[in-house]
Parts: C-alpha cells; structure tokens; sequence
C-alpha cells in the first residue's frame, strides 16, 4: 500500500470533525452558545453520521459489483435499486404522503429499491443463482422502466413538489436526523459484514466462475449473497437520504489504485473513503451557495470526476 | 470416469465413457473441436454433473465431496482466464490458500519459485505476458495441492517458445510434487511430451496409450481429417511433422 494513501487516510479523518463544525457559519467547539449546541448535535452531527454511513454503503457496494460483476463500469444504481426507491419516494413527494412522519421517505424508498432489488433478482436468477449478465441487463432494463416513470410524474407535477421531489432525486441529506440512524447502521452494517465475509469468494469470482468454483466456492450462491449484501447497502442509502451519484462507481477504482485489487483491502477502505468523500461534498454543498444547498450528489461528482480523470491519465486503472 | 454420460439440451454427447488417471501421469487430451475435451474435464472438475455412470475420486463418489475438499484434490484451469484484475502475482497465487482452515506446508515462495516467477511476485497480473500468466495461475493450483490438475488447452495464444517452456514446467512439476496431469490441447508437434495421449471424437474415446504407439498418421486423418508425416527414431520416440 503506498504511502501516500496512509496520508490521504489520515487527512480524511482529521477532516471529519472539522466538516461537523463547517457549515453556513463556522461553529468554534471552544465557545459554542446554545444554539450552536443544539445546532451541532440535532443537525451537523446526524448529517454527518448519515453522510458517512451513505458514502460508506455505496462505496463498498460499488467495490462488490464491480467485482463480481467482473465490470469496472458497474455502480449501485446500475441494479435499477435506486430508480425504483426513486419512484416511489417521488410518489410520497408529490402527493404529500406523511403517514409514517419523518420515516416516510426512507421507508417507502426502501420498499421501493427492495421490491427493485427482488425483481432485478429473480429476473437473474438461474440455475440455482444469479447469472452476472442477466443481473446486469434485468437491472439496467427495470432501472429504464421506473426512470421513464419518475420522469413522467415529474412533468406533471407542480413546481413546489417538482422541486422537492428533484432535490431528493439528487441526494438530499437536510432530512438527517438521529431517528434514522440505528436503522441505517444495522441494515448497513449487515450489508457490509456479508460483503467482508465473502471477500476471498469475491477475489476468486474476479477471476472467473470456472476458477473459483476450482478452489472450492459455488460461483452462484456466492453472488447471490453478494447480491443480497449490495443490495442491502444501496437500498439503505437511497431510502437515507436519496441518489447520490458517483461515489459508487468511482471510489473503489481510487481505491484499487492505492491498495491493489483483493477485496479484503478494496471494501473496506472503499466505505472508508466514500463516507469521507460524501462528508466533504454534502459539507460544500450546504456551505458555498449558503442559504441554497446544493444536492450532494452534484458535488461529488464535480469533486470526484476531476481526480479520476487524473487518475486514468497517470495509469490505467481498469486494469493496470 | 464410469461409463459416464452426458447431455447437452437432452442430445447425448457422452455416452458411455470410460477414462482413468493414474498418478504422476501426465496426459494429453486430444481431438478435434467439438470433440468433447472441454466437456470431460469440466465433468472432472465437478462442473458438470454426469447424466449417467460416475466419476470416482480416490474411490469416492466426485459429487460427495464439499467444494472445499474436492478442491484440495483437484483443480481445474480453464481456456479463458480474467487476467485484465489487478491482482498482483503474490495475491493471486495465494488464493491456492483459500480452500484451507490451517495453512499447509507449502509456501508462496515456493509455489512462485517452482514457476519461475518469484521474481515477478510484485508485478500485476496485468503487466505479465500470456505465457507468465499462465504460470502464475499454475504456481496457485501449486499452492492449491491438489494432486490432479485439468487443464483445458493452456496452449492457445501461446508461441512455441511458452508452449515448450510451459509444458517442461508441467513435466518437471509432476515429476518433482508427485501430481497428475490431464491437459486438452490441439497441437500435434506437442503429442510426443506426454506419458500418454487419450484421442477423442464426436463424445468418445477413439483411442489411449503413449503416443509412440496410438498416434499414427491414419489416426490423425481419421480424426482430423488431415495428412501428417510421423518420424519414429530407434528409440521408438515420435516426432510430427506436416506435409
């Protein structure tokens, strides 16, 4: 592992406590008054534990897919999860659906992207498994399908609910609140242990099923539980605080390109780095164009897509 | 294998066939494209299930071992290995481990020094050339100790040069760590390397027995539907050559 990943490691961490105290104003954790209290504990800090935990889920889900999907091009959302949490959170959105109060949103979304999930995978399912292909087109197809959707309910909508429901689309963490985040952790938290715990079958199916069924593993029950784990993840995140683009796709590549590629190393400093990379961006996005928020899934991207960009052009990193 | 067969979409492919490995044998699988190579060593390898007979591993039935444990006594390489990850030499070769609760005897090291790559153990898989990668992956199942290695056309997209090189390397392993080789393959000049060649065509066993003796000109027409000359020295030894 190079040095220079222990420092960027290190920077990020020493980051995170300061991106809880930035914001619209500076909060100075040596004199705070009361409102600032109340405005670190009941806001900064649920944001950035939700910022954290999201960037965390995706990014590791990212590591998976791409690898036992045996695509550099895969992320989250490729599976159509999110489209269908997108629909159905839209739904809530625009007709003003509060039955479950603040649980609302995220628990519909997380209907949405499970139902997404079980059809994407029974669509994949053969042979006792999930088929690498299938996964793909049944996701991309399902994901084309409640996008067209969205899109249509969008064009009707009014423009208070249009852009409410837009906001969410592009990832909105200004929901965050400490209610939410047992559940996100232990769904999460799941999600990842699976992704950990199968991260040697997950370097062996990186180099074919024929391969890793030769040392020893069942190439479809092992995708169908790394299946279940992504899916946990991203559904989680999605129902957490919306769509954030980029995180998934292009953290594990960053990663891969400091720490190699064996997936024991690459999940977890994957979930390391998009929960940074997601504090930092949602940090920006409240912060530049104050009082506007900007949704944190747009900063990511202009944040992350530059320095891939860098990336690429110093080595190939889809593959040496 | 005991009169095993088998079928693609309800066509018979196999029927019937009989076919052993002894121990620190090394064969040559050969036939035609088409013939059924492919398909019997994946049946080998516990890929796919046997519609009809058995396949027995050490006088147990192959289908009754865990994947962990058939894997610690065969392992299978097929034609088209994922080369285009990361991995760098080191890692890849120690996935051979994965099969294992308690690390065996065998080091990396060694299993990387026995392919001529220890050297490389840094390097990616991405920056090796065709024929070090297909080393790299031998020096896994290495690691791996399995006392039967498949192999399904390690040849293709080699030149002749790693072709030789590869197929002294599997000589030199099966006399030196004991293990048996059954390896499908096209090319004729190569036949006189093995102990013994088994000959296929269209789902059957044409023929078997060292090279020296079953491959003959008629033979290759027959199956191949091509004319080659064969040179036999005093020794008996054979060598190929095309008219």
């Amino acid at each position: 592992m190079k040095r220079s990943f222990y420092l960027i490691l290190v920077g990020s961490l020493i980051l995170l406590p300061l991106l809880v105290l930035t914001g619209p104003s500076f909060i100075n954790p040596f004199r705070m008054d009361k409102i600032q209290w109340t405005i670190l504990i009941r806001i900064r800090l649920p944001r950035t534990a939700v910022a954290v935990l999201m960037g965390g889920a995706l990014g590791a889900s990212g590591a998976v897919l791409q690898g036992f999907l045996r695509n550099p091009l895969a992320d989250p959302y490729i599976l159509g999860l999110s489209a269908g949490a997108a629909f159905v959170a839209t739904i809530a959105i625009l007709t003003g659906l509060l039955t479950f109060g603040v649980f609302t949103i995220p628990l519909l979304s997380f209907v949405g992207a499970v139902c997404s999930g079980v059809l994407v995978g029974l669509m994949a399912y053969r042979k006792g498994g999930i088929l690498p292909e299938r996964l793909l087109l049944a996701g991309v197809g399902l994901g084309f399908l409640f996008s067209s959707a969205l899109m249509l309910l969008l064009t009707i909508s009014s423009d208070e609910g249009l852009r409410r429901a837009i906001h969410w689309v592009f990832g909105d963490l200004s929901m965050a609140d400490w209610s939410l985040l047992p559940y996100g952790l232990i769904l999460i938290g799941t999600g990842f242990f699976i992704a950990m715990g199968r991260a040697k079958s997950l370097n062996a199916l990186m180099l074919g099923d024929e391969v890793a069924h030769s040392l020893g593993f069942n190439p479809y029950r092992e995708r169908l539980l790394l299946f279940l784990s992504v899916s946990l993840m991203t559904a989680s995140s999605v129902s957490l605080g919306g769509i954030v683009g980029f995180v998934g796709l292009v953290v594990p590549h960053m990663v891969r390109f400091f720490v190699g590629a064996d997936s024991r190393k690459v999940i977890p400093f994957s979930a390391l780095m998009g929960g940074v990379l997601l504090c930092l961006s949602d940090t920006l996005g409240r912060t530049v164009f104050a009082p506007t928020e900007v949704p944190s899934g747009l900063i990511t991207s202009i944040l992350g897509a530059p320095y891939f960009l860098y990336l690429l052009r110093r080595r190939d990193i889809l593959g040496g | 294998m005991e009169e095993v067969s088998f079928s693609y979409n309800q066509s018979p492919f196999i029927e019937n066939l009989n076919f052993g490995l002894k121990e620190r044998e090394f064969v040559g699988l050969v036939g035609p494209n088409g013939s059924g190579k492919t398909t019997v060593l994946k049946l080998l390898a516990g890929l796919l299930r046997p519609h009809g007979g058995r396949i027995m591993l050490w006088g147990r039935p192959l289908q009754e071992y865990t994947g962990r444990d058939r894997a610690k006594l065969i392992s299978y390489l097929p034609q088209i290995l994922y080369t285009n990850v990361p991995f760098t030499v080191e890692e890849l070769v120690s996935m051979g481990l994965y099969p294992y609760e308690i690390m065996p005897q065998t080091s990396i090291d060694e299993a990387l020094g026995s392919v001529g790559l220890y050297e490389k153990r840094n390097a990616t898989l991405t920056e090796l050339s065709g024929g070090e990668k297909r080393r790299a992956f031998i020096a896994m199942t290495l690691l791996q100790g399995a006392g039967i290695l498949l192999l399904d056309e390690p040849m293709a997209n080699l030149d002749i040069r790693y072709q030789i090189e590869l197929l002294c390397l599997l000589r030199d392993l099966r006399l030196k760590r004991g293990i048996s080789i059954l390896m499908a393959l096209h090319e004729v000049g190569l036949f006189p390397f093995f102990d013994r060649v088994v000959v296929m065509n269209e789902g059957r066993v044409v023929t078997s027995g060292p090279p020296s003796e079953v491959v003959t000109e008629g033979l290759i027409k027959q199956v191949y539907g091509v004319e080659i000359r064969i040179h036999r020295d005093a020794r008996g030894s054979i060598s190929i050559g095309l008219i």
